[in-house]
């Protein structure tokens, strides 16, 4: 097997302005923030972003100015609001946006995962989603039924940067028994072409190759794995901790402004060298201790 | 005449809505009034049914599949989703979504930024949809729920800027312009069938397809929910009052599901 351990800076190098990226995680749930603010710290711009339901990670792409046009089912803070800084790119013209509903969305990703062009759905005739999309959504006639479908150009972003529970040197990410699965992040590893993925913790592969059917992203898909404690904070990692409320509130309280914002991104990204200088700047593991959670498997 | 409050008398009403054997989908996001009205009364709703008349009745809430109601969590964190105890919880949202697209689900509980005349539904912009006066969350599986649930039940608080001629942007194709429009469309049976506000109930005329009023709550008058709508809906001859609460009913709502105060809390 081969290594696929590497640091946030090197899996995160090929990133660059322009790229399109797909992110993980669903709604407060692993948002891959740390590799967000490493992209923020390299001062990536005009990307392509594509999410499922997205909060954190593209709100805080949104703030530094990292988006040129996004793609997916959601952008807000979910129990927090709209999300403030997508919200005022989008307004202002800054955010391109093409919205997909979730049979959308997930025939986009399962087509890429396939190797298809699109696949097919039938969700959104009548709707402006279709509309306003005639490049990626487009009505044609069964050939065997001759009933009209809409096809769904598939998902094919550059890079797809996906945040774990528990991975191995080698890549293999494995998920708890009892966790929340309302997201999509193995169809979007399934597809990936080049697949960046953060973990809570690297194991040893001993312990991988005892339970493989706990494997959801086979490290043979993974271009790089990097160890990220608390890597979606301040969103949750079901299992491990909570999202965190306080560090929520604050962030959208300062985010009322594109100024107040950018004082934040200063202090939480652009001036710290890495995550582990995040952790100490957020009071460090003991403090973000208060966060975790117990579990059940 | 017992009293109660005008969440108790909508999830009542809710309830009753709901037959055994029904799947209904409940959303999970948002706080405040947003949350009861998404979240808090359809749980409340979908466990008073399988109390009193719809054993079978269940819910698919997240990714969960029968989560069991007898026991809601008191904090909406992401823990407390995590550790709810459910028949299932499939791989991936995929599966909900393949569920839906094989009209797998009785009743949804929908609410949005604007509704019009003929159940079409707004939760992506208000104003152009490329420079949006607001921009909103997107669509999620609104589009789905209209597309395909046999019952979606939309659950809103009357206010003019919801309810508007027009809305500004189709998320959800409800009944479209009216009429035969829906299925001329490609879409099949399904769409709107009933609107429950904070004042009245509207359904949807079975010919055109317009919002009807259908019921209105004890207390409120005709031209009260006028006021509150910036479209004028049908008004048969005869609006009887929305059916109240038994005190059965409130007794289940007060002392077992919600003893708390979470789930109808504002």
């Amino acid at each position: 097997m081969k290594e696929k351990l590497t640091t946030l800076d090197k899996a995160l190098s090929p990133i660059v302005s322009g790229s399109s990226v797909m992110i993980g995680g669903s709604l407060l749930r692993r948002q891959p923030n740390a590799a967000v603010r490493q992209l923020i710290r390299n001062g990536v711009r005009d990307l392509t972003l594509f999410s499922w339901a997205g909060t954190t990670a593209v709100d805080l792409l949104a703030a530094a100015d990292a988006i040129r046009r996004w793609e997916g089912i959601y952008v807000g803070m979910f129990n927090y609001g709209l999300a403030p800084n997508f919200r005022r790119a989008v307004e202002s013209g800054r955010i391109e946006v093409r919205d997909f509903s979730e049979t959308a969305m997930v025939a986009r990703l399962r087509a890429a995962a396939q190797a298809m062009p699109f696949l097919p759905i039938r969700t959104l005739f009548g709707s402006d989603i279709e509309k306003v999309n005639p490049e990626q959504i487009r009505t044609f006639e069964c050939p065997f039924t001759g009933e009209k479908l809409q096809a769904i150009a598939a998902a094919e972003p550059e890079f797809t940067i996906i945040h774990g529970y528990a991975g191995d040197r080698y890549g293999n990410v494995q998920w708890p028994v009892v966790r929340d699965t309302d997201d999509m992040d193995q169809p979007m590893a399934a597809g990936a072409k080049r697949l960046i993925v953060t973990v809570e913790k690297i194991v040893p592969h001993e312990e991988i190759k005892k339970q493989p059917s706990l494997t959801y992203i086979p490290g043979n898909w993974v271009e790089a794995i990097v160890e990220v404690p608390y890597g979606a904070h301040p969103a949750a990692c079901d299992t491990l901790y909570d999202e965190d409320d306080a560090h929520l509130r604050d962030y959208i309280a300062r985010s009322k402004t594109a100024d107040g914002v950018k004082a934040y991104l200063d202090e939480f990204a652009n001036t710290l060298p890495d995550h582990a200088a995040y952790l100490e700047k957020c009071g460090g593991l003991d403090a973000l201790a208060a966060l975790d959670v117990k579990g059940r498997a | 005449m017992a009293t109660f409050t005008n969440n108790e008398l909508i999830t009542a009403y809710l309830s009753r809505q709901i037959r055994d054997d029904d799947l209904c989908f409940v959303g999970v996001g948002t706080n405040g009034r947003a949350f009861t009205l998404a979240v808090g009364m359809p749980l409340a709703a979908v466990r008073l049914a399988q109390m009193r008349h719809a054993p079978s009745a269940a819910v698919y809430w997240g990714n969960l599949l029968e989560p069991d109601l007898s026991v809601i969590p008191e904090h909406f964190t992401q823990d407390a989703f995590t550790q709810w105890q459910a028949a299932a919880c499939p791989p991936d949202t995929g599966i909900k979504c393949d569920m839906l697209a094989r009209r797998q689900f009785d009743v949804s509980f929908n609410s949005a930024a604007q509704l019009d005349r003929y159940g079409n539904m707004n939760i992506t912009a208000i104003g152009d949809y490329r420079r949006p006066r607001v921009r909103l969350v997107g669509s999620l599986a609104q589009p789905e729920h209209f597309a395909f649930v046999r019952r979606p039940i939309l659950l809103m608080d009357l206010d003019p800027r919801s309810f508007v001629e027009k809305v500004d942007f189709i998320t959800s194709a409800g009944h479209l312009s009216g009429g035969n429009s829906r299925r001329e469309a490609g879409l099949g049976e399904g769409g709107p069938s009933l609107v429950v506000t904070d004042k009245a109930v509207f359904d949807f005329a079975e010919d055109t397809r317009e919002m009807r009023l259908k019921s209105l709550h004890p207390g409120v008058t005709k031209d009260e929910v006028l006021g509150l709508m910036s479209f004028r809906p049908l008004l048969p001859e005869a609006v009887p009052e929305t059916a109240t609460p038994t005190a059965e009913e409130l007794d289940c709502i007060r002392n077992d599901i919600d003893p708390n105060r979470i789930l109808l809390k504002v």
